[in-house]
C-alpha cells in the first residue's frame, strides 16, 4: 500500500484547507506537499515514467488539436498558446510547449479561485469553465486570457486543465492586444475576472455576447475560447481515463511526486551548471510621450526605468533574484504584476535549467522573487495598466540570463552562456480592414526577433523571443489576409546584431504598403530608441534598439510602379538617409515612441523594425572569416566589419574576400587607440564624482535616482559609497 | 554519464568543435568532470603560474597568488582581491557624446547620449576589451560577479580549497 499524508475530513471537503495544508506542509518539510520520498519512481520507475510521458503528451497534442479551432493567426501560424495539468491546489504537473510562461500564471489563477472560497460561491461544479485575464489575479497582461476546467473523479475534484492563448484584440483604447497606450486599468480592454464563463461545458451565451459587442475582433476572442475548452475537455476526459487504469491513488501521488522531483531536479541543475555567490546586472528602459497629441498624460511625458538586479545562489542551488532600487509603477502600460514577474521566471528556467525532465512547478518552488511594493513589478494598486509588461520583463529577465550566463562561464559550460533576450515591439493595428469592415489586430511578426550571441557562436536570426521557445514570426501571405497592406519588404536588419566575438543575432524590418483602407491605426508595444535596452557580455557590445518609425504618407509609390521605377523594400543600409526617402516622394514622418500622430491611409508606406541581441566576447577576436560571410550575406554592412570588427574586406566580384595584412594592421591600431584613450577607472570617477553629486543630467535620469533613493535605502547607499558622496547626500526636486 | 576529451572540451568553449557534435553535447547530460577539466585547459594557455580557481569572464579568472585570491587577465595583469570589483582597477574608455557612440551605432542606431553612455572596460595589460556597460550616465559601476568560492569547492565541488 502507498503510504498517503493524513487527510482530515475538512481536507477532503474543502479545497482551501487542503491548499492551506499542502504548502504547511512544504514549509514544515521542505519537500513539494511534505513529500519527502519519491516511492513510485523507486518502486516501479518504468510505470512512473510512462505516466508522465502520457501526461505531457496530452497537453501537446491537445494545443495542437486546438491551434486549429482557433482564427487567429497569433495562435494557428505563431503558436500563442499553451496548456497544461494542474493538481487539484493549482501546482502544475505537466505541460506543453508554446508560451509557458502561463503555466504558472495559470496556476495562481487556480489558486486565487481557491483562496477567494469560489468552493461556495459561484461553485465549482463538473463541466464548468472558469477565465480570467485579469494580471492582479493571474496572467502577464489583458490580452493573456486563460480558461481553466476542473477535473471530477468519483464526485470528487482532482485536478485542473488550464489553458492559454494571446488574444489578437482586446478592445481597448487603441486596437490589439498590447494596448500600448493605457495609462490606467480602465482603458485596457475587456476583463474577465476570474469569472465562470460555462457550465456543462459550454461557453454561456451572455458571456459570448458581451465579447463580440466589446471586441473590434471577436471572431479571434471567441473562436480562442473554444479552442482553450476543447484543449481542456480532451485532457480532462483522457485524465479520467488514466485514473480508471491506474487508479485514484497512484495518480495523486504520482503527480505530487513529479512537481517534488522537478523541484529537486530544479536545485540540481543549479548546482550542476552554476556557482554560488552573487550576481548583478542591470537594463534600462526609455518610454517617451512627449510632443504627442492625443492623449491627457495622467504622469510625466517621460520615464527612464533602470533596473538593477541580484542574483543569489545559495548552497543548497536555490536561485533568488532581487530587484530592489527599481523605480514606482506608472501611468503607463508597461507595469508588471507579481504574477507577469513569475511568468517571466518561469519561461526563461524552461530555456535554461529546468528543459527536460520535470518541467512543471517544482522548478518555481526551487526559486523566488523580491518584488519591492510599490515598483512597477508589484504594483501597490490594481488601477496602473500592465498591457505592455512585456516592455520591462524582457529587459529584466534578459538581464537574469547573462547573470545565470556568468555562472555557466565560471562553471565552465561555455555553450551554455547565452547573452539573453531582447525586447521586440509589436505593431497594433485597426480601423478600416481591406474588406471595408472595422477590425483590430496584433501583428505578432515580433515573435522572431534577434538574440543574444552564445558563448561559443553567434545569436539567432530573426528567430528568437524570450515568451516563446518556439519562436514563429508567420508568413507574410498570413497577416496579408488579415491586415490591410500588402508587404514590400520583410528583411534582414543590417548591423541590428550587437558587436562581437559572436555577434548577436540581428532583427528584421518590415516595409508595408498601406492597401485598401481609408483608416489605418498604428500603435506599437515600444516607447523609446533613447537607452539601448539590452546588453552585451565579456567584451560585446548591446545591439542597437530600432524603436524608430518611418512612415511616407501620400507617397508617390503606385505612379512609381506604373513606370517600373525602383521602390523601397527596407529601410536600406544607409544609417542617415532611409530608403523611404531615397526612393518615395511624399510626406516623411520620423516617429520615436509608442503611436503614430494620425491614421495612415491607402497608398502609405510603413517601415518598422524588430531588435536583434547583445554581442559576447572582444569584437577584435572575431574571426575575420565570419565577417566577410556576414557581409555577403547581409547581416552586417562592409562600413561596420571595417568600423566595429576591424576587418578590411575586398569585393571580389560579389564575394567578399579578407585582407589579411590590412586586418590585422587595423585591428592593432584599434587596440593601439582604445587603450591610448582610455584612463584608469579611479581617474574617471574622480572626474565625474562632482557631476554626479550636482546631478548635472537631464530631468528624466536625475527622476530615475531619485525614484531609486526613494525606493531603497541600500541602492541609496550604494550610490552614495561608489561616489563617495558622503552618507548626507540627497536628491532633492520633484522632475516632472 | 557524459565525458569528453580534454581536445574535444577546448574546441567547444573556442567555438571550434562542428555544429552537429556541438549540438548534441549540448543536448546531452552534462559532464560532470568539466570544471576541473577546463580549468586545466585554461591553465595550460597562460604563461604564468598561479593556480586558476575559477574563471569569471572571457580573459579573466580568479586564482590563487601566495595566501591571496585575487582577478588576473590571461595576458598575466592582476587586478585584485576577488572580492573588489576588478572593474575599478581597469581602464575605461566612455562614449557619451554623439560622435563617439556613432563610432559604433551611425545615424539612427545611435543612443540618446544625455539618457545612455557606453563604458568600456579594457585591461591595462593588454588591452583585450573586458566588459562594456551601457548605462545613464551617473549609474556605479556594476559589480558583475561575487563567488562563494570557499562553499563552491567546499560543497560542491567536495575539494575544499586550503585556507
Amino acid at each position: 500500500m502507498l503510504q498517503q499524508p493524513e487527510q482530515t475530513e475538512r481536507e477532503r471537503q474543502s479545497l482551501k484547507a487542503r491548499m492551506a495544508a499542502s504548502e504547511a506542509r512544504m514549509t514544515e518539510t521542505g519537500h513539494y506537499d511534505g513529500v519527502s520520498d519519491l516511492q513510485l519512481r523507486e518502486q516501479d520507475p518504468l510505470k512512473y515514467e510512462t505516466l508522465h510521458t502520457k501526461l505531457r503528451s496530452f497537453c501537446v497534442s491537445a494545443r495542437e488539436m486546438a491551434r486549429r479551432i482557433s482564427a487567429s493567426p497569433g495562435v494557428r501560424e505563431v503558436g500563442e498558446m499553451v496548456v497544461a495539468l494542474y493538481t487539484p491546489e493549482g501546482d502544475a504537473v505537466a505541460l506543453s510547449n508554446g508560451i509557458m510562461v502561463h503555466v504558472h500564471t495559470t496556476s495562481r489563477f487556480i489558486k486565487w479561485m481557491i483562496d477567494n472560497d469560489y468552493e461556495g460561491d459561484p461553485c465549482i461544479e463538473e463541466g464548468d469553465i472558469f477565465a480570467n485575464n485579469d494580471a492582479f489575479i493571474s496572467t502577464v497582461q489583458c490580452p493573456d486570457v486563460m480558461d481553466v476546467v476542473p477535473i471530477y473523479h468519483g464526485g470528487e475534484l482532482v485536478g485542473w486543465v488550464g489553458a492559454v492563448c494571446h488574444e489578437l484584440e482586446v478592445g481597448g483604447i487603441t486596437p490589439g492586444g498590447d494596448v500600448a497606450l493605457a495609462q490606467e486599468r480602465y482603458t485596457e480592454g475587456l476583463f474577465v475576472c476570474a469569472e465562470k464563463v460555462g457550465r456543462n461545458d459550454e461557453l454561456r451565451r451572455d458571456y459570448l455576447i458581451r465579447c463580440e459587442r466589446n471586441l473590434r475582433m471577436p471572431i479571434y476572442w471567441i473562436l480562442d475560447e473554444k479552442a482553450k475548452v476543447a484543449a481542456c475537455i480532451e485532457i480532462r476526459e483522457q485524465v479520467k481515463a488514466l485514473i480508471d487504469d491506474i487508479g485514484i491513488d497512484y495518480y495523486r501521488r504520482a503527480c505530487k511526486e513529479f512537481i517534488e522531483e522537478g523541484r529537486r531536479v530544479q536545485l540540481a541543475r543549479t548546482r550542476q551548471l552554476t556557482v554560488p555567490g552573487r550576481y548583478r546586472a542591470h537594463t534600462f528602459y526609455g518610454h517617451v510621450t512627449e510632443g504627442k497629441p492625443g492623449l491627457q498624460k495622467l504622469g510625466p511625458e517621460n520615464i527612464l526605468y533602470s533596473m538593477p538586479m541580484e542574483m543569489n545562489i545559495g548552497v543548497d542551488g536555490h536561485v533568488h533574484v532581487d530587484f530592489d532600487g527599481t523605480q514606482r509603477w506608472g501611468y503607463h502600460s508597461m507595469n508588471c504584476t507579481p504574477s507577469g514577474m513569475d511568468g517571466g521566471m518561469f519561461v526563461t528556467l524552461t530555456q535554461h535549467m529546468n528543459f527536460e525532465g520535470r518541467v512543471n512547478d517544482g522548478a518555481w518552488l526551487a526559486t523566488s522573487l523580491n518584488l519591492p511594493e510599490g515598483s512597477w513589478t508589484n504594483p501597490d494598486t490594481i488601477e496602473c495598466a500592465t498591457a505592455t509588461s512585456w516592455a520591462l520583463l524582457l529587459p529584466a529577465f534578459g538581464a537574469f540570463q547573462r547573470m545565470l550566463s556568468r555562472g555557466f562561464l565560471a562553471r565552465g559550460f561555455k555553450e551554455e552562456i547565452f547573452v539573453g533576450q531582447v525586447n521586440s515591439p509589436m505593431i497594433e493595428l485597426g480601423g478600416e480592414s481591406q474588406y471595408g469592415t472595422r477590425f483590430g489586430a496584433a501583428h505578432f511578426e515580433c515573435a522572431a526577433a534577434g538574440s543574444g550571441a552564445l558563448g561559443i557562436k553567434d545569436g539567432l536570426d530573426t528567430a528568437y523571443v524570450g515568451w516563446n521557445p518556439e519562436s514563429d514570426m508567420g508568413n507574410v501571405e498570413i497577416w496579408e489576409q488579415s491586415m490591410p497592406f500588402l508587404y514590400l519588404g520583410r528583411s534582414i536588419t543590417t548591423d541590428s546584431g550587437g558587436a562581437g566575438r559572436y555577434r548577436g543575432g540581428v532583427g528584421f524590418t518590415s516595409t508595408w504598403l498601406v492597401h485598401n483602407t481609408s483608416q489605418l491605426t498604428v500603435v506599437t508595444s515600444e516607447h523609446s530608441a533613447r537607452v539601448f535596452d539590452n546588453a552585451g557580455m565579456c567584451g560585446g557590445y548591446p545591439a542597437p534598439t530600432v524603436q524608430i518609425h518611418y512612415v511616407m504618407r501620400g507617397s508617390d509609390i503606385a505612379q512609381r510602379v506604373a513606370d517600373r521605377q525602383p521602390i523601397p523594400h527596407g529601410l536600406g543600409t544607409d544609417r542617415a538617409t532611409t530608403d523611404l526617402e531615397r526612393l518615395l516622394d511624399g510626406d516623411l514622418e520620423v516617429v520615436e515612441g509608442p503611436y503614430l500622430s494620425y491614421p495612415l491611409r491607402q497608398g502609405d508606406v510603413f517601415a518598422h523594425s524588430y531588435n536583434g541581441g547583445g554581442g559576447y566576447g572582444d569584437v577584435l577576436e572575431r574571426d575575420p572569416a565570419l565577417v566577410a560571410s556576414d557581409v555577403e550575406n547581409g547581416y552586417v554592412t562592409a562600413e561596420a566589419a571595417r568600423r566595429s570588427f576591424g576587418v578590411e574586406l575586398v569585393e571580389d566580384g560579389g564575394r567578399w574576400r579578407v585582407d589579411e595584412a590590412a586586418t590585422q594592421k587595423r585591428r592593432d591600431e584599434q587596440r593601439q587607440r582604445r587603450r591610448s584613450r582610455a584612463i584608469p577607472v579611479s581617474q574617471w570617477i574622480e572626474h565625474e564624482r562632482e557631476r554626479v553629486r550636482a546631478m548635472d543630467f537631464v530631468a528624466e535620469v536625475r527622476t530615475m535616482y531619485r525614484q531609486s533613493f526613494e525606493m531603497s535605502d541600500q541602492f541609496a547607499q550604494e550610490f552614495r559609497d561608489f561616489w563617495q558622496l558622503g552618507d548626507d547626500f540627497e536628491i532633492a526636486g520633484d522632475e516632472r | 554519464m557524459s565525458s569528453y576529451s580534454k581536445n574535444v572540451i577546448a574546441d567547444l568553449i573556442d567555438g571550434r568543435l562542428p555544429w552537429l557534435q556541438t549540438h548534441q553535447i549540448m543536448s546531452a547530460y552534462k559532464d560532470e568532470d568539466r570544471f576541473f577539466k577546463v580549468l586545466e585547459i585554461l591553465q595550460g594557455r597562460v604563461p604564468w603560474s598561479e593556480k586558476i580557481l575559477l574563471p569569471i569572464g572571457e580573459h579573466l579568472s580568479i586564482v590563487q597568488k601566495g595566501t591571496d585570491r585575487i582577478v588576473k587577465c590571461d595576458c598575466g595583469h592582476e587586478f585584485a582581491d576577488y572580492r573588489e570589483n576588478w572593474k575599478l582597477h581597469a581602464l575605461i574608455h566612455v562614449r557619451n557624446d554623439r560622435a563617439s557612440i556613432e563610432e559604433l551605432y551611425p545615424g539612427r542606431e545611435a543612443c540618446d547620449p544625455e539618457w545612455m553612455e557606453i563604458r568600456e572596460f579594457i585591461c591595462p595589460g593588454c588591452g583585450v576589451l573586458l566588459e562594456v556597460e551601457a548605462a545613464p550616465p551617473g549609474y556605479p559601476i556594476v559589480f558583475d560577479f561575487l563567488p562563494d568560492l570557499e562553499t563552491f569547492y567546499r560543497d560542491w565541488l567536495d575539494s575544499p580549497l586550503p585556507d
